[in-house]
């Protein structure tokens, strides 16, 4: 039935299909590589191949001050951000699966929403509320831009994770004769703190990673890191960003990493 | 226990994209602001760059993806899934101005793509690749594949790979199994996955920025001028809104072609 044409031609298939892939994670893997490896260059300017090798822009990176406050400034911003986005959509989330509401998929629809919508749009949208209410180049729209960010992620990770944790559990340890509130916090939001975890910290690295509302939104005054990053880039480059960008790499990785386990133990 | 999202929804997500329509209508010359961001030949162009490029991404990205996702749900050896799992989620990583940088780096005069062409004897001079739209459909493929693999790979996990066996039992080439049996059960994800990234890629700002430079103008770039700039809010609103309505109308199209669920389920 199978002719040797076709046996030829699937045998081709097959490697063009592992041609993809292969290119396909090789392009991935590349661009971190190769930052890394220029962090390790000694040379005056970013050149390929380096010529001296050496520890020199971590030095600068540590001892520089241009980093200490953007990086302050972002940290702080990724952390009010986390605890705020978790204030909003915990009790929301448990409230709606736990309650049957009508309406209860329209909302978890609406706040992933802005995750599929052109950030510059919405951004614009952002820029015209603030303005009408002062919230332009302030600490706290820059916080509301980051949690509106974060509230998509935030959502998904912890519906799934409810979807997972039985109703049934509760019930059967108030039969046993827990109270309500006991059964609650005994058992619901103890099998939901790993996704509780995983979910703060997603939305305090999204934030961290944050470019284009601050952009927009954040005036000349407030300078995140990844804006400091992005205008450093955009006007001439200083060589010690190799070295700051492997070191985030590194961290949000492995943040990241954590997250994604953190909300696996729930499944 | 929900009021307090559905509030900030209300006021953070719905009140602002209103707001926007309403603006892009009332200030300015009103619905002329449309007649004005079509008659500017700058916004022109960033339109058709926008649409070109993007859709050369999510091409780019959703066969990438989708081949990277259909390897991640055949693969059986732990190690071999690890590691193709860290490569797709490594773009989310590495943050989106550091994997900018990084392509900038990759692509510039003296950088490494020059310098292998030229160890390869392919070029004699270094070639001009950083500011082109070649620049910024790499960066933005790179920075939306991941997007495309967890959009895609729900669906392949609910593909019965016996059926494939079966297919080719009976005699069929594998080329005529993927496109007649495997095709069709994977085609939501892939639909979800091509709409997703479209609708993302549309509305990219850094990328642009960093990679394409004035040569390759996006909306986005355009929207930042016309309101840092030009101080030409309502023109920027009216791209603004150009730019929602093509999301929008993708997003509605795909939803109706494979259900919310799909889509829904494309986000992970």
């Amino acid at each position: 039935m199978t002719t040797r044409t076709d046996r030829i031609l699937d045998g081709l298939f097959t490697w063009v299909g592992r041609l993809i892939v292969g290119i396909g994670a090789l392009f991935m893997a590349v661009p971190a590589l190769f930052i890394a490896m220029l962090s390790f260059s000694n040379d005056q300017h970013i050149a390929f191949p380096p010529k001296t090798w050496g520890v020199n822009r971590y030095v600068d990176l540590f001892t520089s001050d241009t980093w200490a406050a953007p990086i302050g400034l972002s940290l702080r911003l990724a952390a009010v951000t986390a605890v705020v986005a978790l204030l909003l959509v915990l009790p929301a989330i448990i409230g709606l699966k736990r309650s049957n509401l009508r309406g209860g998929g329209f909302i978890e629809g609406a706040s992933v929403a802005p995750m599929l919508f052109p950030v510059a749009a919405y951004a614009v949208g952002l820029y015209a509320v603030f303005a009408e209410v002062g919230l332009l180049a302030s600490f706290q729209g820059i916080v509301i831009s980051h949690v509106i960010h974060a509230v998509p992620m935030v959502v998904i990770i912890l519906s799934t994770a409810m979807d997972q944790i039985r109703p049934e559990l509760e019930l059967a340890a108030m039969t046993m004769g827990a109270s309500r509130g006991r059964a609650w916090l005994g058992v619901t939001l103890r099998l939901l703190t790993p996704a509780v975890a995983g979910a703060a910290i997603f939305a305090f690295v999204s934030s961290f990673d944050e470019a284009v509302f601050i952009t927009f939104l954040g005036g000349p005054g407030l300078v995140t890191l990844p804006k400091l990053i992005f205008d450093s880039v955009q006007f001439g480059v200083d060589p010690a960003i190799t070295a700051v960008a492997t070191v985030l790499m590194i961290v949000t990785s492995a943040l990241l990493f954590f997250a994604t386990r953190l909300r696996k133990d729930v499944r | 226990m929900a009021a307090p999202l559905v509030l900030a929804i209300l006021f953070l997500v719905i009140y602002p994209l209103f707001k926007l329509v309403y603006d892009s209508l009332t200030q300015g010359d009103g619905p002329g602001n449309y007649v004005e961001a079509f008659k500017s030949s700058a916004i022109r162009k960033a339109i058709l760059m926008t649409l070109a490029q993007s859709a050369a991404v999510t091409v780019l990205s959703v066969t990438l993806g989708s081949s990277l996702a259909w390897t991640l749900r055949r693969a059986t050896r732990r190690s071999v899934t690890a590691v193709l799992w860290a490569a797709v989620l490594l773009p989310f990583w590495m943050g989106l101005v550091v994997k900018n940088y990084a392509f900038a780096l990759l692509l510039a005069r003296e950088g490494a793509v020059n310098h292998f062409l030229q160890k390869l004897g392919l070029i004699d001079q270094p070639v001009q690749l950083l500011y082109t739209a070649f620049a910024v459909v790499l960066g933005m493929t790179y920075t939306m594949i991941p997007y495309a693999v967890l959009a895609a790979y729900p669906t392949m996990t609910m593909v019965d790979v016996e059926l494939l066996n079966a297919a080719q039992g009976m005699g069929a080439s594998k080329r005529k199994t993927f496109s007649t049996v495997l095709m069709p059960l994977i085609r939501p994800g892939i639909v979800a996955s091509t709409a997703i990234v479209f609708a993302i890629s549309i509305g990219f700002y850094v990328t642009p920025v960093l990679l394409g430079g004035a040569q390759t103008p996006f909306i986005a770039t355009v929207i930042s001028d016309d309101i840092f700039t030009f101080f030409n809010y309502p023109r920027a609103a009216a791209s603004s809104v150009i730019l929602l309505v093509i999301a929008i109308s993708v997003l509605g199209l795909a939803m109706k072609a494979v259900g919310l669920k799909a889509i829904r389920g494309g986000l992970g």
